[in-house]
């Protein structure tokens, strides 16, 4: 007993030392009460606050405009400027340029979700929900979806990588919690990034997509939605498989006498 | 004594004295005299500011910052350029790039093209570079530059400058000495694009300036100054220190024979106010700030040894 307390000590040292897991579940812990609170707020608001001033609001929709004519530019953001009653050179006020007409247009359409939400089917399934969500989402992109890969060339470039990543995980969150999944276990990261996934594939694929109504788009969305389903159903049944493969090997050595 | 040097030595002391020589003027005696000549009783409470690292009347910090520059201007830019070993070449053209002067299409005949003022440019750097981009970058003919100075020297060099770089035959350039606190010549509403480049740092009243410069711009036009600021990393800041204040007055003694005007320059630096708190002056004086929620307001050059503010002007 004398050598198992040592031995003890100098494992949760080094846990301690690596700080794995209490980082892990310090880090779990505070995005899921942070990301909790701030959407059940925004929820219970409805309304969400705009993160755009009055003015930049003026200016950025104004721009939106013209994007369908000038693509997503500079030139559409003095037109914009002007249409707002400011002067060529007010675009100063946007250092990021024509990038801060693409974030205008992730940010306000998916603060609009909510708005979408209220009209969801009461008891359908998550699914269903998560689907309806995402085509709406997608079909605000309609107007400049001609445009678009100019913006997707704009969200990849080194500088405003950061900004995009933020804005897709928001969207995937806010699709997520809008159609009333409530997980907290690691489901709620690999939800998150899987959704993410499929509906910036979508958004790719629109794009390219001429058929009518986007149609196409949408059983794309549909099929790789289902496939997501497919995957998580299978390592779902991994995990309980592994999981139940460790309790076995712990309770077969703990019948051999190792104290664990 | 031989013959040879007796002679020499009378010669050069009738020289002496036959011409005498005018007083040895630089900086460092007329801060010396300043400082002498300065009232001994303190009796009524008169405004101060700082000029470096001294705190003197306000009345008198436009005088002796008109003296630095009246003794820098003929070596002004090989100053710049060992100082800042050439990057304020680039600071500068940033700065200018970043602000992009010039409407596009007044080519079409549609735009009367930009009315520009910019302040503290005697040396017309920024001048030249705002016209050069209108020009070549935007295809904007018409717009016009006013490059106003507080001080003569500082636009004679300029205007030396503009003939010997051809921006002269333009006309584009017009050239204005006044004080940037104080500039009833330029009516209210008038300009689209007011810059400032490493001078707000000498005005005696930076809100007094900030007022004016509100007044005179146009709704929607743009307020934009590049300016030394407070490094934010430690270790950058030391070395950075080390510099400033080890070489860069030493670089002046050799250089421009002057080490009292560089080391107010660095002094005036060390003692100009961080990026935060010229953000809140810019906003206190009525401007909109860039950036929105996530800017900060201002962009930091090379770790915020020098910084770009801007501010709009809002509507109504």
């Amino acid at each position: 007993m004398a050598a198992a307390v040592p031995l003890l000590h100098t494992r949760s040292y080094s846990l301690n030392l690596f700080g794995l897991i209490s980082r892990i579940q310090e880090l779990d812990r505070g995005l899921m009460n942070n990301d909790y609170h701030k959407a059940t707020a925004r929820r219970l608001e409805h309304e969400a606050p705009s993160p755009f001033s009055p003015t930049e609001d003026a200016i950025l929709s104004a721009a939106l405009a013209h994007v369908p004519t000038h693509g997503f530019t500079t030139t559409a953001l003095t037109h914009g400027a002007r249409d707002a009653g400011y002067l060529d050179i007010s675009t100063n006020l946007f250092p990021t340029g024509a990038f801060s007409i693409v974030n205008f247009h992730l940010v306000t359409q998916r603060l609009a979700l909510a708005k979408h939400a209220s009209s969801l089917q009461p008891h359908a399934d998550i699914a269903t929900n998560i689907r309806s969500l995402a085509l709406h989402r997608l079909h605000a992109n309609k107007p400049i979806a001609h445009r678009w890969q100019e913006a997707l060339a704009l969200l990849s470039t080194a500088r405003h990588i950061p900004t995009s990543l933020r804005e897709l995980a928001l969207l995937s969150d806010e699709l997520l919690f809008l159609a009333g999944s409530t997980t907290v276990t690691s489901a709620w990261y690999t939800d998150r990034a899987a959704l993410a996934a499929i509906y910036a594939g979508a958004e790719l694929f629109m794009t390219q997509d001429r058929s009518k109504g986007f149609a196409e788009t949408e059983e794309f969305l549909t099929r790789r939605l289902e496939e997501g389903e497919k995957v998580r159903g299978g390592l779902d049944m991994v995990g309980k498989w592994v999981g139940m493969q460790a309790g076995g090997l712990v309770d077969g050595l703990r019948s051999k006498g190792v104290w664990i | 004594m031989s013959a040879p040097t007796l002679s020499r030595t009378s010669t050069r002391l009738t020289h002496r004295l036959l011409n005498p020589q005018p007083p040895y003027r630089c900086l460092s005696c007329c801060r010396y005299l300043a400082q002498s000549q300065e009232p001994a009783n303190h009796s009524g409470p008169t405004p101060t500011t700082h000029f470096g690292f001294q705190t003197v009347p306000s009345s008198s910090k436009q005088s002796r910052v008109a003296n630095v520059f009246t003794s820098v201007a003929s070596s002004y830019d090989t100053m710049n350029d060992l100082m800042s070993l050439g990057t304020h070449r680039l600071w500068k053209d940033y700065f200018v790039r970043s602000i992009n002067p010039g409407t596009r299409d007044c080519e079409e005949g549609k735009g009367k093209g930009q009315t520009i003022l910019d302040i503290a440019g005697g040396t017309g750097d920024i001048a030249f570079r705002m016209l050069e981009h209108c020009t070549v970058v935007n295809k904007d003919h018409a717009s016009k530059i006013i490059v106003s100075d507080i001080n003569p020297d500082m636009l004679a060099e300029g205007k030396r400058r503009a003939r010997e770089g051809g921006h002269d035959h333009s006309g584009r350039l017009s050239w204005l000495e006044a004080n940037a606190e104080n500039l009833h010549t330029i009516s209210d509403n008038s300009i689209d694009l007011y810059t400032v480049a490493f001078g707000i740092r000498n005005f005696t009243s930076k809100a007094l300036a900030l007022r004016e410069a509100f007044r005179v711009l146009k709704p929607g036009g743009v307020f934009a100054c590049l300016e030394f600021s407070k490094v934010n990393n430690r270790l950058v800041e030391a070395l950075y220190k080390r510099w400033s204040f080890g070489a860069i007055p030493l670089i002046g003694q050799l250089v421009a024979g002057d080490r009292e005007s560089y080391q107010y320059l660095v002094e005036s630096i060390e003692r100009f106010p961080g990026q935060e708190e010229l953000k809140g002056m810019i906003e206190e004086a009525g401007f909109l700030l860039p950036g929105g929620e996530e800017g900060k307001g201002w962009e930091d050059l090379m770790g915020g040894i020098a910084c770009v503010h801007k501010g709009v002007k809002p509507l109504g």
